[in-house]
């Protein structure tokens, strides 16, 4: 489903993506890891299109289709989805609204009909559920004043309303208590698809012992410099990064 | 040689002799460009007004001829030539259309995309009465409840001929003739506007909009409204509509005056989208508008709530005498200024009684290269015990060229009173945009979003269907402001 | 008019400055910058005339080079810099009619540690120059003396790195008739910090012009007005984010008893262009009795987007819960209210970082409160 070779990103004219290469087919989850700067945040912004991050050589196929070539709500719209690490405030525009006005964004962009409000409703409400995530939290305004863990849920209730193809977690578990994480990662967990194909970029081995990854990339210095199975995960857990990476940054 | 000796002499070439020196054998729809004494008594009489009407007009336009124009707001606009309009233009009697495929389709567009409902677009662009389905019997309806109601809702032209003691008791007390330039020469050549007067203890059955004034579609330019609020009564008006409003009209000046007695409410609705010229400015509206009301009685309200886009020029301040004790008064306002538009405008909120109590809520919007002032005053007098108010100003920027501007007045001369006064700049944060974008949500949409989102509290005060109306302008009002 | 080649200003310069006065005329309340301070009033027949005041130096710290304004000849870094502001009407009426006053220079580098003392003396015009090089650090402690009317133009030029901490109280003078602008300069990662402290008369205005005009420019302005009687205190305030990455804040306190006028007029520009700076403004005021009055006017201009702007300003009472509480614990009325006016005021009060100096108003609020509460 996702074909990236040998891909190379700047950002305000440093680079910072050195080649890297990776391939993900639909149904299964690969797993990121890396230390800090290694270049993962990076890599999920390329992905979704973001202004600023400037791809200077290599390629990135989205079903066989050239994924950099389309604006965000294009790639938005044929199921590309990024939870991010740190979700935005949007005072004044409630989490209803916000559901709603993306939801029938995406719909139009496809050529299907809009819901109506009612039936976005009924949509968010049973998906809400699951998520432990109250009416309340849909009634207020997007993000703001939310606990770091109602912010993940509220990300992962987006992933289940869109049912995009190609879902990127950026960093899911930053700021969650295991309780939380927990949550989170059942909610990751049950949207798990054979049609679906998710990217968990992660610092720490601990999410993926909810989240169990088919395989897992070692990114540093921009670059992917090791990969494995599940087991990769403990082997940097009781080791560390440096002892995994045979390169320099 | 004075407009009106010359128009004389004209006429006497033609060789007729008349009374006032324009010609009335052949109905005439305008009075001849120029404003002169002659100018006033024409309107007056073709609107068959009574004498005092006439003295009380040739007074204001006496007083406007020692008068200068004002020059303090920030916004820089060429030299108006009042000599050079047209001061009476009779209603247009543009033959009717059949039907909407008759409209230009742009202007269709526009409706489609503000969400206007069928009927009201058919009116707005002029098609013939029997050819709309159902408005006739909901305009008939409409005014039966009223009359049950014992509301008086007309033009007040009419007023002044069929209820002239509450026109004489009420006009020109809350804005005085002498008031200030614009409302001066409102008071001289006012041609139209609405009269509303609310008996004792009456809810107004339905929300009055000026879309069902008898003669609705032309917004004259010099309108004078006057809306009284007997005794525990109330009344919720609407003004304007979101349609574009073209006209070759530039200056507006309309003056409008708010009368509330003890326990009334009046709320007053404005959406304005008057044409803004075009992208360098040109051939836009100079809007300058004074809004005042007087909450005499006690326990009465009076608030204003307004969305403001398009003119090239706007100047206004709707204000509240807080005079009757325990009063209220509120202000809720969105200013929305792009590519060259000027906007200068606020509120006056004047404390008189005691325990009265004042609210302001200002949203400004500036983006391309706009410049947006709020100009606010809150001003307590020594007799205005326990005088409260709260005051949220808040700018949002779009893009590096554009202005906004805050200019707060705060005087208190009583010591019990609590004044309190906020004001935040922010801008549309490149990861709030790529947020809704990620989420599938296209780029003007987005702004659209988020701008309605910062502009909330404001759109929750106006009345439903103008609510709505009013999100999909201020989206379309900053179509490409981004980016 | 007298003194045209005093001051060692170019002869066009000082006809410039005078024909800007001329055209404006002295002050007055239809003037929107001084609505609420009428100077051509206050001043009446006399107008303001062409007295020369004096600057005196009271302490002058070894290593702050100075020249006598009055003086010819003046050093480069006099001719450089001094007679540059104009803007503001008084100003120009300074620049024009002034014969004397006192120009100073910190050297580059230079971290002085006692304070520069001194204070403008005597009724009519004066000027001042106060020039901190490069890295140049000290503090400057401003007296002043009342007298019918004084008219002083106080210029302060920082350069890159330079830090300043200007401390003014002003006493309650009476009948007098006070006006002081100072218009500071700030270089990249200049520093300017000022507290005003004013005890009012009859009619007392301060303004002050900061222009942030390197990166790291920052300015921090705090100021205490406590009015009683008849008196009034106009602190006027115009800081101008010139580039971007500037910083600067506002804290003015005031209390107003009796007929007095405690006036605060902020504004705040920020450059087109001038992204990533920060302005926070915040001006309070208390009225005591029925007559005093307080006009706060914060103004923001902004024609940057990348910007924090924020500002806020309040006016009321004493709080009548605190107030009880303390009667409750056995603190007469009188006494209770002194210190909650003197919490009010407080926290600008602790933005002065001279110990001294804190100290020192601290006391004279002290003494006036007792006066007034």
């Amino acid at each position: 489903m996702l074909d990236i070779k040998n891909l190379h990103v700047a950002v305000g004219g440093k680079e910072i993506l050195k080649g890297l290469t990776l391939s993900i087919q639909p149904g299964q989850v690969h797993a990121i890891m890396g230390p800090n700067g290694s270049g993962k945040s990076t890599l999920s912004y390329v992905l979704a299109g973001r202004a600023g991050y400037d791809i200077t050589g290599g390629s990135i196929t989205y079903n066989g289709e050239d994924l950099t070539a389309l604006k965000p709500e294009e790639r938005a719209a044929k199921g590309v989805f990024l939870a991010m690490q740190y979700p935005v405030e949007i005072p004044g525009v409630t989490t209803m609204t916000f559901l709603k006005t993306a939801l029938n964004s995406q719909r139009r962009a496809r050529g299907e009909a809009d819901l109506d409000a009612i039936g976005v409703l009924k949509l968010v409400r049973a998906k809400a559920k699951t998520l432990n995530v109250s009416e309340d939290m849909l009634k207020r305004p997007l993000n703001v004043g939310f606990s770091g863990g109602e912010k993940k849920r509220l990300e992962i209730l987006q992933m289940s309303v869109f049912e995009p193809k190609l879902a990127v977690l950026d960093e899911t578990d930053s700021g969650l208590d295991i309780d939380a994480l927990r949550v989170v990662a059942e909610g990751v967990n049950a949207l798990r698809d054979p049609s679906r194909a998710m990217l968990v970029i992660t610092h720490y081995q601990r999410l993926l012992d909810y989240i169990v990854p088919d395989r897992i990339h070692v990114l540093a210095g921009g670059r992917i410099v090791a990969e494995g199975g599940k087991e990769l995960a403990l082997e940097l857990e009781a080791k560390g990064y440096e002892h995994i990476i045979k390169v320099p940054a | 040689m004075s407009i009106a000796a010359e128009t004389k002499s004209q006429v006497a070439e033609i060789g007729e002799k008349y009374k006032y020196g324009f010609v009335t054998d052949i109905e005439m729809d305008m009075a001849p460009k120029g404003l002169s004494e002659d100018t006033v008594r024409f309107i007056s009489a073709k609107k068959g007004e009574p004498e005092w009407m006439l003295e009380w007009r040739l007074g204001a336009f006496r007083r406007w001829l020692t008068m200068k124009e004002p020059d303090w707001a920030r916004v820089h606009y060429p030299k108006i030539d009042y000599q050079n309009s047209y001061y009476y233009a009779a209603p247009k009697n543009t033959p009717l259309k059949q039907s909407l495929d008759e409209v230009d389709p742009k202007l269709l567009e526009t409706y489609k995309k503000l969400g206007i409902p069928l009927h009201e677009q058919m009116a707005l662009a002029g098609v013939a009465v029997d050819a709309v389905f159902d408005s006739v019997s909901v305009a008939t309806t409409f005014k039966d409840k009223l009359n049950e109601a014992g509301v008086i809702f007309c033009p007040i032209s009419e007023a002044i001929r069929d209820y002239p003691d509450l026109v004489k008791q009420y006009l020109g007390t809350v804005v005085p003739v002498t008031d200030n330039f614009f409302a001066t020469l409102n008071s001289a050549v006012f041609s139209d506007g609405t009269f509303v007067y609310v008996p004792k203890g009456v809810r107004c059955p339905m929300e009055l909009s000026t879309y069902f004034r008898i003669n609705a579609s032309e917004t004259g330019q010099f309108e004078r409204t006057l809306i009284i609020a007997d005794e525990g009564s109330f009344v919720s008006y609407l003004e304007g509509c979101t349609a574009p409003k073209r006209d070759e009209n530039q200056l507006h000046a309309a003056v409008v005056e708010l009368v509330t007695l003890d326990n009334a409410e009046i709320k007053y609705s404005t959406v304005q989208n008057w044409y803004p010229g075009d992208e360098n400015g040109l051939g836009g509206i100079f809007n300058f508008v004074t809004k005042r009301g007087d909450c005499r009685g006690k326990k009465s309200k009076i608030s204003w709530t307004q969305v403001e886009t398009g003119s090239a020029i706007t100047w206004k301040y709707p204000s509240c005498i807080l005079r009757g004790d325990e009063s209220v008064g509120e202000f809720y306002s969105i200013a929305i200024a792009n590519n060259y538009q000027q906007a200068d405008t606020g509120t006056k909120m004047i404390h008189l009684g005691a325990n009265t109590r004042s609210r302001i809520i200002s949203k400004g919007i500036s983006a391309g290269k706009a410049q947006n002032t709020y100009r606010g005053l809150v001003s307590v007098y020594g007799k205005a015990k326990n005088a409260r108010n709260y005051t949220q100003c808040d700018s949002l920027l779009i893009g590096g060229d554009c202005g906004a501007h805050t200019v707060p007045y705060i005087e208190s001369r009583n010591s019990t009173a609590r004044i309190e006064h906020e004001a935040t700049t922010s801008k549309i944060a490149e990861d709030q945009l790529f947020y809704c974008l990620q989420r599938g949500i296209p780029q003007d949409e987005a702004v659209s979003l988020i701008v309605n989102g910062f502009c909330r509290e404001v759109l929750q005060q106006l009345p439903m269907e103008f609510a709505v109306e009013a999100q999909k302008l201020v989206g379309i009002s900053l179509e490409g402001s981004v980016g | 008019m007298t003194g045209i080649t005093a001051l060692g200003l170019p002869e066009a310069r000082r006809n410039e400055a005078a024909a800007i006065f001329r055209a404006r005329g002295v002050p007055h309340r239809r003037v929107e910058d001084w609505k609420y301070s009428d100077l051509r009033s206050a001043l009446g027949e006399a107008g303001v005339g062409a007295g020369q005041a004096e600057l005196h130096t009271l302490h002058l710290p070894a290593g702050i080079e100075t020249f006598d304004l009055a003086g010819t000849n003046p050093p480069d870094w006099v001719r450089e810099y001094f007679g540059q502001a104009d803007r503001n009407t008084m100003s120009a009426a300074s620049l024009s009619l002034a014969a004397g006053g006192t120009a100073f220079r910190v050297p580059k580098g230079l971290v002085i540690a006692e304070p520069l003392k001194f204070e403008f003396a005597g009724a009519g015009h004066v000027r001042g120059l106060l020039v901190l090089e490069d890295g140049a650090s000290l503090t400057l402690v401003e007296g002043v003396t009342v007298e019918r009317f004084r008219n002083a133009g106080l210029e302060i030029v920082l350069g890159e790195n330079a830090r300043l901490e200007h401390v003014r109280v002003s006493p309650n003078a009476g009948e007098a008739v006070m006006v002081e602008e100072v218009s500071v300069r700030i270089a990249q990662r200049g520093q300017y910090r000022a507290h005003f402290a004013a005890f009012g008369s009859k009619l007392s205005r301060m303004e002050v012009e900061v222009a942030l005009e390197g990166e790291g420019a920052e300015a921090h302005l705090s100021g205490v007005a406590l009015l009683d009687g008849k008196r009034h205190s106009d602190v006027t305030t115009h800081v101008i984010h010139r580039t971007g990455n500037t910083h600067s804040t506002q804290l003015f306190k005031h209390v107003a008893g009796g007929n007095a006028r405690a006036v605060y007029q902020g504004k705040v520009t920020v450059a087109r262009g001038a992204n990533g700076s920060d302005s926070n403004q915040s001006a309070k005021a208390l009225l005591l009795g029925e007559n005093a009055e307080a006009d706060l006017k914060p103004e923001l201009e902004i024609f940057a987007d990348d910007v924090k702007c924020a500002h806020g300003a309040a006016v009321g009472d004493l709080d009548a819960e605190s107030l009880f509480y303390l009667q409750a614990r056995g603190i007469p009325e009188a006494e209770a209210r002194g210190l909650l006016l003197q919490a009010f005021l407080e926290d600008a009060v602790a933005q002065i970082l001279n110990t001294d100096q804190r100290e020192l108003v601290r006391t004279e609020l002290l003494t006036a409160l007792k006066a007034i509460a």
